[in-house]
């Protein structure tokens, strides 16, 4: 209804592509307005809803809520989007030891030749 | 009673060569268990026994809802020098209850803010995220326990030392490691002289996590060389305050420990008995310090107790 005439007919699954490729370039999630805007304006508004739902349906992207609408995530992105996530949780708390065992902490100068020491037996005979 | 009262305050300080005796001769597991336990009591009699210095000093200031028997003559003979020691009690109190509040509230929100960051992934044991920063955390709770690790820290992992990181990581889940760690952190809030065993039991978790992965993976040099590498790519972490202080830190004890042999189960028992050898000695010592720690904390909160009820018909 809203669609203006396009130059040239593109196959859906081109479409999907195109929205796809332009979403995990967005680097965080994205409105569907950005995702439009980041096609060049080619696309109506309602399309880029219309293909951003049905590659929700394929689970090819995921939607959150923010506000009145939604931001979308390529979920190929997803594992990118959870580590950035995870990052600034980590980042912003400063006694995280306490909460979340971490394999290994840091280590000193000292500790570090002791370890490398330590690591040269460790490969050595009688290895298993 | 007297000066008993103040005892549960400074007796946790007798708790410090035990937990340097159980690092070193104990199995990690019956070490941190151990610790925790004797960490929980002290910290609970020293608040008791503050709640009620607090309560007697305090009980005949003007405007403060106490019935006034609670600090009769009788009463305040118990507690010496109740007014300078009780007045003190009220900010040190409060100090140890906001402290221990803001802890568990910071643990609930690190642990629902890492657990939302992983909402959008797919519902696995394990959560590799794509990082450049290498780490490795169990993550309790939610829906399931999570082991996350970044690509970046397995990559520099061969296969095996990837099954040992991950079984280490598994064991601090299946053990419920982060309850441990919690009472400890608490206990520490509640009274300073306790983080010795805070920092005594972060170690023994860890290397009671090590003895399982070793056990799962079927060699103990695997899970050292593991560690090793992990803990040297992963340089760049805030070294843990004092840990350049007190000799090798964590790390390098938990691979020499790993590259020694395994620690017997029941090692507790053979301390005792070289009665005549230092480390004998210094067992003995130490246990019968608790002993006393304990016993007399208990005591005193128990007698201030009933001195109280007797002057405050309740």
């Amino acid at each position: 209804m809203t669609d203006h005439p396009r130059p040239r007919r593109r196959g859906q699954g081109e479409l999907e592509a195109l929205v796809l490729a332009a979403l995990r370039e967005a680097q965080a999630p994205e409105t569907a307005g950005g995702v439009q805007e980041r096609l060049g304006g080619d696309l109506a508004y309602t399309t880029v809803i219309t293909i951003l739902t049905r590659l929700l349906e394929k689970g090819a992207v995921s939607r959150e809520r923010a506000g009145r609408s939604f931001t979308w995530t390529a979920a190929a992105d997803q594992a990118g989007l959870a580590a950035r996530k995870m990052r600034k949780v980590l980042d912003a708390e400063s006694d995280r030891e306490a909460v979340l065992a971490s394999f290994v902490t840091g280590l000193g100068p000292a500790d570090e030749r002791l370890l490398r020491e330590l690591l040269g037996q460790a490969h050595g005979p009688g290895d298993d | 009673m007297g000066v008993f009262v103040f005892l549960p305050l400074v007796l946790p300080l007798t708790a410090w060569p035990i937990a340097r005796l159980a690092e070193q001769h104990l199995h990690p597991r019956t070490a941190t268990r151990l610790l925790t336990g004797v960490a929980a009591v002290m910290a609970l009699c020293s608040t008791v026994s503050l709640a009620l210095v607090m309560v007697v000093g305090t009980a005949q200031l003007p405007g403060n809802p106490l019935p006034d028997g609670w600090s009769d003559p009788q009463v305040r003979e118990a507690v010496p020098y109740d007014e300078v020691a009780g007045k003190a009690a009220i900010p040190a109190l409060c100090a140890v209850l906001v402290a221990c509040v803001r802890a568990l509230w910071r643990h609930g929100r690190v642990r629902r803010r890492a657990q939302r960051a992983l909402a959008g992934l797919p519902d696995t044991s394990v959560a590799v995220l794509p990082d450049r920063v290498p780490y490795a955390y169990a993550l309790p709770g939610g829906r399931r326990d999570r082991v996350v690790v970044t690509t970046a820290l397995l990559e520099r992992l061969e296969s095996a030392e990837r099954r040992a990181l991950f079984a280490h990581e598994r064991a601090h889940l299946t053990a419920r490691h982060h309850r441990f760690l919690l009472t400890v952190r608490l206990a520490a809030l509640a009274n300073p002289f306790l983080r010795p065993l805070r920092t005594a039991v972060a170690y023994t978790a860890e290397r009671w996590a090590d003895e399982e992965a070793a056990r799962e993976v079927g060699s103990r040099r695997v899970v050292a060389r593991a560690i090793g590498k992990a803990a040297l790519v992963s340089r760049g972490t805030p070294v843990p305050t004092l840990a350049g202080l007190a000799g090798p830190g964590p790390v390098p004890r938990r691979v020499a420990a790993l590259l020694g042999p395994a620690p017997a189960a029941r090692a507790w028992p053979s301390v005792f008995r070289s009665v005549f050898t230092s480390v004998g000695l210094a067992a003995w010592a130490a246990a019968a310090g608790t002993a006393v720690s304990a016993m007399s904390s208990a005591n005193s909160a128990v007698t201030m107790f009933f001195v109280l009820q007797a002057a405050a018909p309740l």
